[in-house]
């Protein structure tokens, strides 16, 4: 993984989180962005961005960071 | 009796001219011509009336694309009970009227009139273009016109010049019987209103402009004159230099979205002109310039023609077999999975390719790479459309027909610019401007809609880019708060709770116009006008183009159109609707084919594990359940050197892609880069392996146009190299070891019908039977549909989003001062492969950037001046245009040019939803230079370079395995 490329993956995160979050529900905002990288991010990415948030995480924002905690978790079925 | 309920087209012939326009008038009247009873809706001429019962009256000036004119007298006839010879074009048929068509004296009449045509015309029929396809002389027989008894030798307009200033037809006054059908057509049919009568009398001549050469008119060279013209006045000069064709086939337009039909007229397999289609839904007989005539790359000699290989971007092609380039391809592609893993390579389907090709391709990389590494070029213009819509409305495509336009009350067109982009349905909306439709268009630029003649007066809402989220925010706040929402469709058929947050969030003030005029630039209220107009309109219909989608809210702003529809009960019906203006020929078909690394044809998600199973069973493979990487990812992951290998069909990332020096860094990192292509494009400067690809001429398939019409494209040629594009990727699936066996697109099309439920009723004879179907065709719509959402919508109801305002990153600040916003141009066609290599060239040699004239001054910058123009990440250099089209503190340029590197400025900056690029929105700084950029200087060499690389394999020997490898 280059630098470059988690950077963009910590934007896009950041930025879907930002635009779905609305007054301030930051939990509502996680679960939306949780199934939107769910649904759309590739198997490489998720497991970057999983990684990152448990290694770091610095830059991630609130939501993003709730959302990565959703993503790491076993999903039901 | 013969019945006819005419204004649809069931069982009219689109080869015959009917004479005048049908009515739509639902009230039958019977009349009786030449002794055959008909009954026709009332408002019917008697020259259509004739035509509907197969009775043929000469005519000159009518037209059935046009209004009735009445100046030829040539279709005279007698009416029972009516005094002298009326014309047939301008009588309207009457309740138990009794026609006469020929008699005695209505022949000595025309023939007159024939011979005073004549008189003025000269007699070179064996050496005229026309010869064969003259109406004029066609006319001449039919009358029998034996003798021209005035002689010559009178004055006359035999020695008129010719103009031959257009690089398509020439215009040969000299042959002009002023019959006005070309200027009607200019007005009527294009609506640009070029072309005029000039003097009176004798002297009334055509005139172009002020009396001007075509080229220097506002011209925009439609070619609808030329199709107008009875006579070989306006021809087309490939016609004059091959003469008349022989035979002719119906296909569709490989230009935009709008997806015209074509009868490619030829003459064996040379292609000597393409006449818009009458019988096509999209585009019933028009064209633009670049359908009409910029057919030429297809025989360019640029053309590549010869599969070839090399090992590394610094060796010379060698010009192999199609057996040893796919083999060589699959060995690449496959050592470099054995070596990074599975997911390591990837593909870009084309959409300009057809339907079945793009499905193959992503059927190729789910099946055969098996990964979902998938992803097509609509990333790069219309993904948010796919996400908006599904979210909103449930499907991810336009809600109506082009024809729906003609009873929408109100217009509106956000981030759109018809008249260039998608010409023929710009010049549809003109006609419905010019019967008094209300026009709003929210965009920076002035465009040429709000200039349209004779049209209403438009609310231009100039924005600022990347402000369109708070925009359509401030209309709904007006919409909601001042009481013009459809109540009832919002209970019958919207999620309640849905709807009760967005309304919540919507009347907040700061959503108000007035609070969002700090964001906007726009008065509050002009847009409070704007709102009241759309919310008042009977039919409100919205038309948008990359201008929404192409932010970093792209999604949103989709989202925020739907949501305006939703609330003004805008959808479901006629004249209404929420309409994405698709920019490449093919970008819904390629959307709807699977394309996207997320879901499989038809806009099913990979995750469900249903619709996997359905596609398992059929392919004999196991499918990821995993999203792959998109295009952007892709290059990312490229960089990052776990990317390795790509299979592109059909596109020139390098060039259309933002942020070129980054997509050629990451180009540059892979191992195996497979370019199927028309053109040594931009992308294939860096690939190891150069297939010959197959344009729309050379091959059988489908186009799916902007309003989900999916339309025949017949081969009229052999491809180049002996394949059509999808026999290349079905060789290569067999190289790789997952066999595909198909004989016939057709086949292909009858495996999509299986796997995507809005396509089961699809079939090529259904398609050659009706012409073109317009998804969903199923069970419930077996002939299609043409309205979507009219009874409920996909997901049942619709839902409301909360659409909050999330400035741009992109932002001004004293470094770069000003706002690069993109977009095209009439006459080139997207990355300019095409347009380029054609006389296209003449209206538009090189993209420039369009300045306001207060940012120009202030900067020293007069018209022509060579502009350097910086962005945070990259330089390059334009010619400067002084233009007030644009705001103060906007700049604009086209990316037609590879060289002009519009696309070294743009950033990575991408919709939060897709990662479509926001190539809409670049802060840059613009000043006065001497030289082009150092990227353009690199560009040149490494240009110069490939094409030296290029030759020696050119002039290989030819490929002949085509037939043995298919």
């Amino acid at each position: 993984m280059s630098d470059q490329q988690l950077q963009n993956l910590i934007k896009m995160i950041n930025q879907i989180s930002i635009n779905n979050l609305h007054h301030g529900d930051e939990d509502k905002a996680a679960d939306v962005v949780a199934t939107h990288i769910r649904k759309f991010w590739a198997r490489s990415m998720k497991q970057q961005i999983i990684d990152y948030a448990e290694s770091d995480g610095i830059e991630l924002s609130a939501v993003s960071r709730l959302a990565v905690k959703r993503l790491a978790e076993p999903q039901e079925a | 009796m013969l019945q006819y309920f005419d204004p649809g087209k069931s069982g009219l012939n689109p080869d015959i001219d009917y004479g005048t326009p049908p009515s739509s008038s639902e009230t039958l009247v019977s009349v009786s011509i030449d002794g055959t009873d008909i009954s026709v809706p009332e408002g019917t001429s008697v020259l259509r009336a004739a035509a509907l019962a197969g009775i043929t009256i000469p005519k000159l000036c009518a037209s059935d694309n046009l209004e009735a004119f009445g100046s030829c007298r040539m279709c005279a006839v007698e009416i029972e009970g009516r005094r002298g010879y009326p014309a047939s074009c301008t009588t309207p048929v009457a309740e138990g009227m009794a026609v006469t068509t020929q008699n005695g004296k209505l022949a000595k009449l025309r023939r007159n009139i024939m011979e005073l045509y004549i008189s003025d015309h000269p007699l070179d029929c064996l050496t005229c273009p026309a010869n064969g396809n003259c109406e004029l002389q066609d006319v001449a027989g039919a009358v029998g016109l034996r003798e021209v008894r005035y002689g010559f030798e009178g004055e006359n307009h035999l020695d008129a010049e010719v103009d031959d200033s257009n690089p398509y037809f020439s215009f040969d006054p000299s042959k002009c019987i002023v019959c006005s059908r070309c200027v009607r057509a200019c007005e009527e049919v294009q609506g640009t209103f070029a072309l005029t009568i000039e003097g009176r009398g004798f002297e009334s001549k055509v005139s172009a402009g002020q009396s001007e050469p075509f080229m220097d008119s506002e011209c925009v060279s439609c070619g609808a004159c030329v199709q107008a013209c009875p006579t070989s006045t306006l021809m087309e000069k490939s016609v004059i230099d091959a003469g008349q064709p022989e035979h002719s086939v119906v296909t569709t337009c490989a230009y935009c979205g709008v997806g015209c039909s074509f009868k490619a007229e030829m003459k064996g397999d040379q292609l000597v002109r393409m006449v818009p289609y009458k019988g096509g839904d999209a585009n019933h007989g028009h064209s633009c310039v670049k359908g009409r005539f910029a057919f030429g790359y297809a025989t360019h000699k640029d053309r590549i023609r010869e599969p070839m290989i090399r090992d590394s971007i610094n060796e010379p092609w060698r010009t192999v077999s199609w057996d040893e380039a796919i083999g060589f391809a699959a060995k690449r592609l496959k050592d470099t999975q054995a070596k990074y893993g599975r997911e390591s390579i990837g593909g870009i389907t084309s959409s300009r390719c057809t339907n079945e090709e793009t499905y193959l391709v992503q059927k190729l990389i789910r099946a055969a790479f098996g990964n979902n590494n998938t992803d097509t070029c609509a990333r790069v213009c219309h993904s948010p459309t796919g996400f908006g819509l599904k979210t909103t409305i449930g499907e991810s495509a336009g809600t109506q027909t082009f024809d729906s336009v003609m009873k929408a009350d109100t217009i509106v067109v956000i981030g759109a610019n018809p008249t260039d982009a998608h010409p023929v349905f710009g010049s549809q909306m003109r006609r419905r401007l010019r019967q008094g439709a209300k026009l709003i268009v929210i965009d920076p630029r002035r465009i040429d809609l709000l200039k349209t003649p004779h049209g209403s007066e438009g609310i231009h809402l100039p924005l600022r880019p990347g402000t369109n989220v708070a925009m359509v925010n401030a209309l709904a706040h007006v919409i909601v708060t001042e009481g013009l929402e459809d109540k009832a469709f919002i209970e019958s058929r919207c999620e309640p709770d849905q709807y009760r947050a967005w309304r919540d969030f919507i009347v907040e003030e700061r959503n108000s116009p007035e609070a969002m005029e700090a964001v906007t630039g726009v008065p509050a209220e002009l847009v409070r006008k704007a709102a009241r107009i759309y919310g008042e309109a009977r039919n409100g219909a919205i038309y948008y183009g990359l201008g929404v989608t192409e932010h970093s809210q792209g999604s949103t702003m989709v989202m925020g159109i739907a949501n305006l529809a939703m609330a003004t009960g805008n959808l479901g019906r006629e004249g209404v609707g929420v309409n994405p203006l698709r920019g490449q020929n093919n970008v819904q078909g390629s959307c709807d084919m699977g394309s996207f690394p997320h879901e499989l044809p038809g806009y099913q998600h990979v995750g469900d594990p249903n619709v996997r199973e359905r596609f398992e069973g059929d392919w004999g493979v196991s499918i990821d359940p995993e999203p792959g990487l998109r295009i952007p990812n892709m290059f990312d992951a490229a960089i990052a050197g776990t990317f390795k290998a790509m299979y592109v069909q059909g596109e020139d990332i390098a060039q259309s892609d933002p942020n070129t020096q980054h997509v050629e860094a990451a180009l540059t990192s892979l191992d195996c880069l497979i370019v199927q292509d028309i053109f040594l494009n931009e992308t294939a400067k860096y690939a190891h392996v150069l297939l010959p690809g197959s344009t729309f001429l050379e091959k059988n398939g489908t186009f799916t146009n902007a309003e989900r019409r999916i339309n025949r494209v017949r081969k009229v040629m052999a491809p180049v190299a002996g394949m059509e594009d999808w026999e290349v990727t079905m060789a290569l699936s067999n190289a790789l070891g997952y066999p595909m066996h198909y004989q016939h697109p057709s086949e292909i099309m009858d495996e999509i019908a299986r796997l995507t439920p809005t396509f089961t009723g699809v079939s090529y004879d259904k398609l050659d039977r009706l012409g073109s179907i317009q998804w969903p065709c199923n069970e419930e719509h077996p002939d299609g549909t043409p309205t979507m959402h009219v009874l409920d919508f996909p997901i049942g109801r619709g839902k409301f989003a909360v659409t909050e305002y999330v400035a741009s990153e992109e932002k001004t600040n004293r470094k770069f001062p000003l706002l690069l916003t993109t977009g095209r141009i009439l006459s080139q066609y997207n990355v300019g492969a095409q347009t380029r290599r054609t006389e296209n060239s003449r209206w538009h040699e090189e993209d420039v950037l369009e300045i306001h004239p207060s940012d120009a001054e202030l900067r020293g910058i007069h018209d022509g001046d060579w502009l350097g123009i910086s962005s945070r990440v990259g330089r390059t250099v334009l010619r400067a245009k002084v233009s007030d089209r644009m705001l103060p503190g906007v700049v604009y340029t086209t990316f037609h040019h590879p060289g002009s590197g519009a696309n070294v400025i743009t950033t990575d900056s991408s919709d939060w939803a897709t990662n479509c690029p926001e190539y809409k929105v670049t802060a840059v700084q613009v000043e006065k230079v001497t030289q082009p950029s150092e990227w353009q200087r690199h560009f040149q060499q490494f240009d110069q370079r490939q094409q030296e690389l290029l030759t020696p394999a050119e002039a290989g020997t030819e490929t002949s395995d085509a037939t043995a490898i298919k």
